[in-house]
């Protein structure tokens, strides 16, 4: 029966050893898949404290070469931090710390715990605090191109407002065909044309003045059609007797007819530049930062919707302000109807 | 107050159409210096549109004008294409020609003084305090000195209309021509503004008023005249023309439609 015995034994020897060490080290890391694996099962059932029980039993082994005392911990405190335990919490991203001081996962967990620990409108502070500088950068550069354009279009609206109520046709042409095109088409194509289109007919500009350009025109149209109106109500009586005392057709208009139409024009005029304040956020697909560009910047390095929220608070200050400046205005310019 | 110099102004063939309706059908008119003519007659009979193309304020297609004898306000073209003499032409002979309107009118973004001072500042360009002057001495005239200050809105209808009265003199005019001056007033206050240009009347100033006010036509007028249907019916001094005239039966009706 005992056939070839030396080498059986041999084999035997060198087979159980082997299977030892597979079982072995089978066991060692099967073990704590099982913990995990319970843990997962009480996380399940919603039982954390008895899942943060089985996770505790993680001990760190000689270099934790599967991360297994790591991965552990990190559960165990975010666990804690779910029971609001933030103590415990800390505890547990302490010990990875321990070991490993430049863990980054725990670096961050203990800014979140430190953050969770504030009141959250000291989060909301802190986050505002350190978008700000940013977000006003932005912001001077939004007011740069609000001023400039409301600089700009009252004065293009006007040369195109009496260019359309001219008797000579050539020059009402244009300006019908200037307000037919700005005004049919987007403000976003506009700009696209102008920054990323021109250049392919060899004119260049840069962006600020792309920006300008595009809002400048777009917004000359605008306000072309509505001084048009404005004139256009100024009762006929008016130009007659501006004529009658001698007054030439321009001096009936810049003295007796255009002066009349400012109180009429403030509300309509009024809404056209609360629009630009937000319609100066279209220019950042053109390479520019303002407000919203700066915003947007902050809210993907961030992820932090902080950003957003602040860029919100500034324009609604910024019409605010307008509103408020033009409700004065309307007042003021027409003093002469209630006095 | 008439005299029998060269006529200041005068008219001839005036004819105006506004499309397919003759509004003022071969006028001949002469009014002298100092003289008060005062056209009567129903709406639509081409009374105001007579007054306004004297102004230039409706284009004429036939007739002439002529201002202390000199053909005015209109030029033919190489083409024979008659057409309205260049703006600063009709602005300097408009500036001569003073004209108060049923509606006033006034400039209501600026105050009294504002509006009387508008024609010496801007249209004769004097100094601020001269046509300031000016305008302070017109409005003592129509006796709104204290109202200077204010604006239009604040005032009766019948002080705005001596506030137009007193711009259109502010500009020294030889002539002034009223239309339907008292027509948008209410009653009490017409008489307010008969005064005022009762007064202008006997400082000789030349004027053609259209109205309806028979009572004034008749204190007042040098010369009454009825327009009806762009002609001139009949015309005479208001003695002749409420004891005589009174006989022609659309002149009758219309007086028994007004009265």
């Amino acid at each position: 029966m005992n056939f070839f015995p030396g080498r059986v034994a041999k084999r035997s020897i060198l087979l159980f050893s082997c299977l030892f060490l597979l079982t072995a080290s089978v066991a060692f890391a099967k073990d704590y898949d099982q913990l995990f694996s319970d843990a997962n099962d009480a996380m399940g059932q919603g039982d954390l404290p008895a899942a943060i029980t089985i996770l505790e039993k993680v001990e760190f082994e000689k270099g934790d070469d599967d991360g297994a005392f790591v991965r552990s911990r990190m559960q165990i405190a975010r666990l804690q931090f779910a029971l609001k335990d933030m103590a415990a919490a800390t505890a547990a991203a302490q010990e990875v710390l321990a070991i490993y001081p430049d863990n980054s996962e725990a670096l961050n967990f203990m800014d979140s715990v430190k953050k969770e620990q504030k009141p959250r409108y000291a989060v909301f502070i802190e986050d505002c605090l350190r978008f700000l500088p940013q977000l006003l950068k932005g912001a001077v550069m939004t007011i740069t191109l609000v001023v400039c354009i409301i600089l700009i279009s009252p004065v293009g609206g006007l040369l195109i407002a009496l260019g359309r109520i001219s008797t000579f046709k050539p020059i009402s042409g244009i300006c019908w065909l200037f307000i037919w095109l700005f005004r049919g088409t987007p403000l976003l194509l506009q700009l696209f044309f102008i920054y990323y289109g021109l250049p392919s007919l060899g004119v260049t500009f840069k962006p600020f003045t792309a920006a300008i350009l595009g809002l400048g025109l777009n917004y000359s149209a605008y306000l072309g059609e509505i001084i048009r109106g404005g004139i256009q109500s100024i009762e006929h009586g008016q130009m007659e007797a501006a004529k009658a005392i001698g007054m030439t057709y321009w001096q009936a208009m810049r003295r007796v007819i255009i002066p009349q139409t400012y109180k009429r024009l403030m509300p309509p005029i009024g809404n056209e530049f609360i629009a630009l304040i937000k319609d100066t956020a279209l220019v950042s697909t053109i390479a520019m930062v303002e407000l919203m560009r700066s915003a947007d910047q902050m809210f993907n390095a961030y992820f932090n919707v902080t950003a957003l929220i602040l860029a919100a608070l500034i324009y609604l200050l910024f019409t605010t302000i307008f509103t408020f400046i033009f409700e004065k205005i309307e007042i003021r310019a027409g003093i002469y109807e209630n006095r | 107050m008439k005299t029998a110099n060269q006529p200041l102004l005068s008219l001839k063939g005036i004819t105006k159409h506004f499309g397919s309706l003759t509004a003022v059908n071969g006028v001949d008119l002469d009014v002298c210096p100092g003289e008060i003519v005062v056209i009567i007659g129903p709406s639509g009979s081409g009374k105001s549109t007579l007054l306004r193309s004297i102004n230039f304020l409706e284009e004429i297609e036939e007739g002439t004008i002529l201002f202390e004898g000199n053909e005015i306000g209109y030029v033919t073209s190489k083409h024979g294409r008659r057409h309205l003499d260049v703006p600063a032409r009709i602005c300097a002979l408009r500036s001569e020609i003073g004209m108060v309107f049923q509606h006033f009118n006034l400039f209501p973004h600026m105050t009294v003084l504002g509006n009387v001072m508008e024609g010496p500042l801007t249209v004769q360009k004097k100094s601020p305090e001269a046509a300031r002057e000016i305008a302070l001495d017109m409005l003592a005239k129509v006796g709104l000195s204290d109202k200077r200050d204010v604006y239009p809105a604040t005032l009766s209808g019948g002080q705005k209309q001596r506030v137009a009265i007193a711009r259109a003199l502010a500009m020294r005019p030889k002539l002034m021509l009223f239309d339907e001056p008292t027509s948008a007033l209410d009653p009490e206050l017409i008489g307010e503004v008969f005064d005022t240009i009762r007064d202008l009347g006997r400082e000789g100033m030349t004027m053609i008023i259209v109205t309806h006010q028979m009572g004034f036509a008749k204190e007042m007028a040098d010369r009454v005249i009825f327009m009806e249907k762009g002609s001139f019916v009949a015309q005479g001094t208001p003695e002749d023309f409420f004891a005589n005239q009174m006989e022609h039966d659309r002149i009758k009706s219309f007086l028994n439609r007004i009265l």
